[in-house]
């Protein structure tokens, strides 16, 4: 969005509360959903919740290209789409509602910081595997995005998505990695959320902000996904802190708000799961 | 500890140690972790060992390219300048890399690279002077290609276009990212207490082409300006690390203070118009001989005829 449109988004935006029928899309929860894109779908509906603000979650098979930005997951809300957990704070920010009000600029700056370690090392990690990942990428990713579509189209949207996600890999230094270095870089990453978190319940002390609702996302989307190999989620489980970090903003926000019959362990799959 | 490892860079300019994000980190990390490294300042990036800049060269695991890659091996020979950060630091050193790699990078690379009047005034015409023949005529344009391709993929648009947009986007996060690295950085000497580690590297490394090199279109450069801290810090690191290019530096802003760089240039220019002009003189006059359109000694016979005539028609008349 350009900023002037951003600036006026935000005036309309001021100028209404929250609706009733907020809505919240995603690609096809079962059959075509990925693991990023779980994630970041994941962050956003914590981020809400987080805010008690309500918001329903559509799936749908064409969510990447209704969105504005071409990423999922994207929310509309009264007359506008915003797209990406950073614009979405930003929206809920102009409409009066906000986590990290409370912290100093030292705290904000850190805050942005670690959010976009989670955006750089485990996001990027987590497209890799799925999409560098010759293994992962034939049984998994490219059978599940291209479900929704029939012949020839799945097979060349499918290759299409796969070739630009490869070329960003090479861009940003990646494509050198093997397989085993991005779960160590991501068993990083994890080790610095984990120091960062230490015993506190959430990782600005007692109020959870957008940060918690981001690693959440990640974390618990990779806890409870079955890929071809179980070393993504041994890495994190090896961190219990997080784990525990997990269960809590399950149990505080998800469990309390939907009144499912779930169990309290995040092992258990909850929502979408990758087969 | 080992041989003495050799790293590859580019070379310096502007009271820079090297002009190159990437060299200018590495090159910070060895000076904090007081590694002994040869460093070759070369212009050529098809010399170095692994074929681009920056390179380190190790007898016996060969060579390592990204800044990432280069300070592992440097830690791996006990060359640590991160030896005394508690565990949170070391996270926050992660985070913080993070940070300026997804927000202060890509407005960097469009301010150099894509923005239109920046690259052929100031980045197209460094590289070029500088790059060896022939590949000053290659180089720069393929470096130009590969840099809007990375941005477009970073951005995740294909059809990326360098624009007022875009720029208003790409520098209002770095402006932000600025500013959250100077009210983490405080009062402060360096990020995490008195010695520098190698978050500040990469800060020094993002920052300091930011500060000291000079561009037609430099929005970036007046907001750190107006950033004391982060100036300071940048300065602090310039004096302390590398005494010999910040020395340079004020010598060199004397002379081109009215004209900028222009005035480093007209000594030559003149002595080059002036030596072509003669030069294409030359040749006229030497094509005109030669092909019979002027011809010397014509115009020296006539010029004796009339005199013989005169006497003659005299003697005649008496």
């Amino acid at each position: 969005m350009s900023l002037a449109a951003e600036a006026f988004v935000s005036q309309m935006a001021a100028a209404e509360p929250w609706p009733e029928n907020a809505t919240l899309y995603q690609p096809l929860r079962e059959h075509q959903i990925l693991l990023s894109d779980c994630a970041s779908s994941l962050a956003v509906q914590a981020y809400l919740r987080m805010c008690n603000l309500p918001v329903r979650v559509s799936c749908r098979a064409n969510a990447e290209y209704m969105s504005p930005s071409g990423k999922v997951p994207f929310i509309h809300v009264g007359n506008q789409v915003v797209s990406e957990l950073g614009p979405i704070v930003q929206f809920t920010k102009a409409k009066g509602h906000s986590l990290s009000d409370g912290l100093d600029d030292v705290q904000r700056a850190e805050m942005k910081a670690y959010m976009e370690l989670v955006n750089n090392m485990l996001l990027t990690a987590e497209l890799y595997i799925q999409w560098c990942d010759d293994t992962t990428s034939s049984e998994i990713s490219r059978p599940r995005y291209s479900s929704p579509y029939s012949w020839p189209l799945n097979h060349i949207l499918a290759y299409q998505k796969q070739w630009e996600v490869r070329r960003k890999m090479n861009a940003i230094g990646w494509a050198g990695k093997s397989l085993e270095q991005v779960y160590e870089d991501v068993s990083q990453c994890c080790q610095a959320l984990s120091q960062r978190l230490g015993t506190q319940p959430y990782f600005f002390n007692k109020q959870p902000t957008e940060l918690d609702a981001l690693v959440f996302g990640h974390l618990f989307t990779i806890l409870t996904t079955r890929l071809t190999s179980d070393e993504l989620s041994e890495k994190i489980k090896s961190y219990s802190n997080l784990l525990s970090f997990c269960r809590r903003i399950e149990q505080t926000y998800f469990e309390e708000q939907d009144r499912d019959s779930q169990s309290g362990a995040s092992h258990h799959s909850k929502g979408p799961s990758l087969i | 500890m080992a041989a003495p490892m050799e790293l590859y860079c580019w070379r310096g300019d502007h009271g820079l140690p090297s002009v190159d994000v990437d060299c200018l980190t590495v090159l910070a990390y060895a000076k904090f972790a007081g590694a002994p490294l040869k460093v070759h300042k070369i212009t050529n990036p098809w010399r170095s060992p692994t074929g681009i800049l920056p390179a380190l060269k190790t007898r016996e695991e060969g060579s390592f390219s990204q800044p990432s890659k280069i300070i592992i091996q440097l830690r791996k020979q006990k060359y640590n300048a991160d030896y005394d950060l508690s565990a949170k630091e070391g996270a926050d050193t992660l985070a913080f890399v993070s940070l300026l790699e997804e927000k202060l990078l890509p407005a960097l690379i469009y301010t150099q690279w894509v923005d239109a009047k920046n690259y052929v005034d100031a980045t197209r015409r460094w590289y070029a002077e500088n790059i060896p023949f022939p590949l000053n005529f290659l180089l720069p344009n393929r470096m130009h290609g590969r840099q809007l391709e990375r941005l477009r993929l970073v951005r995740g648009d294909p059809a990326l276009e360098p624009g007022e947009q875009l720029e208003k986007e790409l520098y209002q996060d770095a402006l932000e990212c600025m500013t959250l690295l100077s009210q983490r950085l405080g009062s402060h000497k360096f990020f995490f207490g008195d010695s520098p580690s190698s978050l500040d590297a990469y800060v020094f490394g993002h920052l300091a082409p930011i500060l000291k090199i000079k561009l037609p279109n430099n929005k970036l450069q007046q907001h750190i300006n107006s950033l004391e801290n982060l100036r300071q810090f940048c300065n602090n690191i310039l004096v302390l690390y590398f005494p010999s290019e910040s020395r340079e530096l004020p010598t060199r802003k004397v002379s081109p203070q009215a004209e900028g760089g222009d005035f480093d240039n007209e000594p030559h220019k003149r002595r080059n118009q002036i030596l072509s002009v003669l030069f294409a003189v030359g040749a006229m006059l030497g094509y005109a001989v030669l092909s019979g359109i002027i011809t010397i000694k014509h115009t020296h016979a006539q010029l004796e005829e009339p005199h013989i005539e005169e006497e003659e028609d005299e003697e005649e008349e008496e």
